[in-house]
């Protein structure tokens, strides 16, 4: 067993810096040809490189002050781009993969709705067939990237008689496309446009832009929402982004606050917690490269990491008292974080009520895990096996049945 | 980097884990007023020793496994999840403060005996407030004119010290904390058993009188943070299997208990909590495994892990003891069911180093020397 990462002079992560030094400002382009935007992925598109490869670029790349190419365009990189390779048609891998690899297009996720958020298989956006294309309708929330993607991945209703989860399909989504209407919503960071609406008023889409097969929607949801890359040696407060528990500590100890016995033990409780989600992800990563069924520790680094992120930020608030209440004003220094939307401690904190709401809520998670891992008794949906378009209405009393 | 247990580590694990579920009984401790008396350490004992254990932590050379802390660490949250009612613990204890702070003579004369005959010892460092890494002890040693060191007064909350063959004893000489082997068969030694609330443990005060020490040469500022990082990974490698149980007992019985006619696990409030403690054991299992392998790592490493571990591991299997206890109902509440041994191991760990925020100010020290220094 050892728990050393790559070693300075690794000779791989040698070769990496000597690139990157030979290519100082790389571009999304030349970064996709090298090999090392989605290293882990199979070639031509990366390198079949094993997730240790993978931290190493992502590494040096943090060290090249570049931002990663899955901060850029994370809808094809973290989530989506994989099931094109393993459901898309040639055409469809032909036409997406490569513009949204070297981030020539950004994609968009149109996964939730005012009424299906956790609850996905509860969605009301249609795609109704007509010919040799479909006629979307619906509306869609919470969509970040919206109003920046050319490329929607977008999940719909395509057979309204089945159960809710059968009846979903996905489609690559022209966002330009007539009758697409994209509304900013303002969250409380009052920070930036992160989240949208999304309005789709028969908005027509190709046939060729199903991905897979009709009613595998909910399906390929699921297999998205789980791929995720690894933020491995240090988990920022916000999905891995954003400050994180050492850079508190830091901090603490840069503004003279780590004297105080309150902050000073809460920090090193948080810092402690910091540093097991950092050991979870190498544990996940360790086990990946020794092929090794993965256990647990996925979906509890998930759960752990969300309350964790929202502790960090609520005592680095909490630490610059009531001056905190002013907008940005950042009393303690932000000391290693790398540059991001998140990286001062004033915006990061009046965001962080979002990451138990985000990729499913808390609650819904905790219940994955205890169903899941713990085999507790499922919770019952009642409208699981209904079709869909029947949900809602009167059912017929058991009396009235019989 | 490669942080899965290898197949050596699982065969280990699976060994240890099989003995234990055979040979370990528990119940002549959920008879109401059962006390640590009744804790079968002598016959657990005699089959450890056939298997060989009291040599794990022995070198090679003094005729021992010299098993890694990885190893270590599997076969005691193993112990931990069993609450295997034996000494390892004192004599693993007992086998550190040797190695590391023993004469090369001291260590050819006792380790030999550990290995092979299961030699039982103690360690024995607390005055009477009970910080077994305090400065101070409330034994005084004298040389005496022959050569021999005499040791009086008494040492405190010592973990299987009845019955062990071979105590080191913290004691005072010209105002320095020393180390000091002393026999327990030896002249002067009484043993006062403790009504320690976890019956699983044998633990009392030792009060010597005069008794003939045998001084070893490792100082205490040294020798302490050594002993206390494998102290901290020793409990809470125990806590780890402690809270592996009480996840997968408490799981079990949700699933089986009925009320307003479902599972009691199929509310929310109940996954919920079982969620939380199954994140607590994987988090801690971490922590232990990686606090193992940092202690093949520099001082500073295995002082930030190994602390780091005993701090998460006491809080966690304190917290999930108690969540058991509740998702159990009253009958979690009584004498002869399981979890009060396990929510009284939890205490026991919690509090035996030193409390969890006490940890996590050697932590803070640590951070706050390194400041400025990448991590």
């Amino acid at each position: 067993m050892d728990f050393d990462l790559p070693a300075e002079d690794d000779p791989r992560r040698l070769e990496v810096r000597a690139w990157l030094q030979a290519n100082p400002k790389p571009g999304y382009a030349l970064l996709f040809d090298q090999g090392y935007t989605v290293p882990h992925w199979p070639r031509p598109w990366g390198l079949g490189a094993n997730p240790e490869l993978q931290l190493i670029i992502d590494d040096e790349l943090a060290r090249a002050g570049i931002r990663a190419p899955h901060h850029k365009n994370p809808v094809p990189i973290n989530n989506c781009g994989q099931s094109l390779l393993r459901h898309g048609t040639p055409e469809q891998q032909e036409r997406f993969l490569k513009p949204a690899l070297a981030c020539e297009e950004v994609w968009c996720m149109l996964f939730s709705e005012p009424s299906a958020g956790s609850d996905v298989g509860a969605l009301r956006t249609t795609a109704r067939r007509e010919g040799d294309h479909y006629v979307i309708r619906g509306q869609k929330m919470w969509t970040s990237l919206a109003d920046k993607a050319q490329i929607g991945v977008l999940v719909a209703r395509t057979d309204p008689s089945a159960p809710k989860h059968a009846g979903l399909s996905q489609f690559l989504v022209d966002m330009k496309s007539p009758g697409i209407t994209i509304r900013p919503i303002a969250d409380m960071s009052g920070e930036s446009g992160e989240y949208n609406e999304v309005f789709f008023d028969d908005v027509i889409v190709p046939a060729d832009r199903l991905l897979g097969k009709e009613g595998d929607g909910w399906k390929l949801s699921m297999q998205q929402l789980q791929t995720e890359r690894v933020a491995l040696s240090r988990p920022g407060a916000i999905w891995g982004s954003g400050p994180s528990a050492r850079e508190l500590v830091d901090g603490l100890v840069a503004a003279g606050r780590f004297k105080n016995p309150l902050v000073r033990d809460e920090a090193v409780g948080l810092w402690i917690e910091g540093e097991i989600l950092r050991l979870l992800a190498l544990r996940s990563l360790s086990d990946r490269m020794n092929a090794r069924e993965s256990g647990p520790e996925g979906a509890v680094r998930k759960m752990v990491a969300a309350p964790h992120g929202q502790r960090v930020l609520d005592l680095a608030k909490r630490s610059q008292g009531v001056a905190g209440l002013v907008k940005n004003r950042d009393v303690l220094p932000m000391t290693q974080a790398e540059r991001g939307p998140f990286s001062n401690w004033d915006h990061a904190f009046w965001w962080s009520p979002a990451v138990t709401l985000g990729v499913g809520t808390q609650e819904v998670l905790k219940n994955v895990v205890a169903e899941r891992v713990l085999g507790l008794p499922r919770e019952k949906d009642p409208t699981r096996h209904t079709p869909f378009n029947q949900i809602g209405k009167a059912q017929p009393t058991q009396k009235e049945a019989a | 980097m490669n942080f899965s247990l290898s197949e050596d580590h699982t065969v280990l694990r699976d060994a240890a884990a099989d003995f234990l579920r055979d040979q370990v009984d528990l119940a002549p401790l959920l008879v109401p007023g059962a006390d640590a008396q009744q804790a079968p350490y002598d016959a657990l004992w005699a089959k450890l020793c056939e298997l060989g254990w009291p040599a794990m932590a022995v070198p090679e050379a003094h005729g021992g496994l010299g098993m890694s802390e990885i190893d270590v660490a599997i076969v005691l949250r193993e112990c931990g999840r069993t609450l295997a009612p034996t000494p390892l613990l004192g004599t693993l204890a007992g086998t550190w403060a040797l190695l590391a702070a023993g004469s090369p003579e001291q260590q050819t004369l006792w380790l030999p005996q550990v290995a092979e005959a299961g030699l039982r010892m103690a360690l024995a460092t607390a005055p009477a407030s009970g910080d077994a890494g305090a400065a101070d002890a409330d034994v005084m040693a004298t040389l005496h004119a022959d050569g021999s060191y005499r040791l009086s007064g008494s040492s405190h909350f010592v973990i299987d010290a009845p019955g062990a063959q071979l105590l080191v004893v913290a004691a005072m000489l010209d105002g320095a904390k020393r180390l000091f082997l002393v026999q327990g068969e030896a002249d002067g030694i009484e043993t006062e058993w403790l009504a320690w609330r976890d019956i699983t443990r044998q633990v009392a005060h030792v009060h010597v009188k005069d008794a003939v020490g045998d001084l070893m040469p490792g100082d205490w500022d040294s020798t302490w943070p050594t002993l206390r990082n494998r102290l901290h990974l020793a409990l809470a490698a125990e806590s780890a299997g402690g809270l592996q149980a009480v996840l997968d007992d408490t799981t079990a019985y949700v699933k089986e208990r009925v009320a307003f006619g479902r599972p009691i696990g199929a509310y929310q409030s109940i996954k919920h909590g079982l969620a939380d403690m199954l994140a607590q054991t994987e988090c801690t299992q971490t922590a232990v495994l990686y606090a193992a392998w940092a202690q093949s790592q520099d001082e500073r490493t295995a002082t930030l892990a190994s602390a780091m571990a005993q701090a998460y591991a006491s809080e966690a299997y304190r917290d999930a003891t108690h969540r058991s206890i509740q998702m159990f109902g009253a009958i979690g509440f009584t004498w002869e069911m399981k979890n009060h041994l396990y929510f009284k191991r939890a205490r026991a760990n919690a509090e035996w180093l030193g409390s969890a925020a006490e940890q996590r100010e050697l932590i803070a020290r640590t951070l706050e020397t390194a400041h400025a220094t990448p991590h």
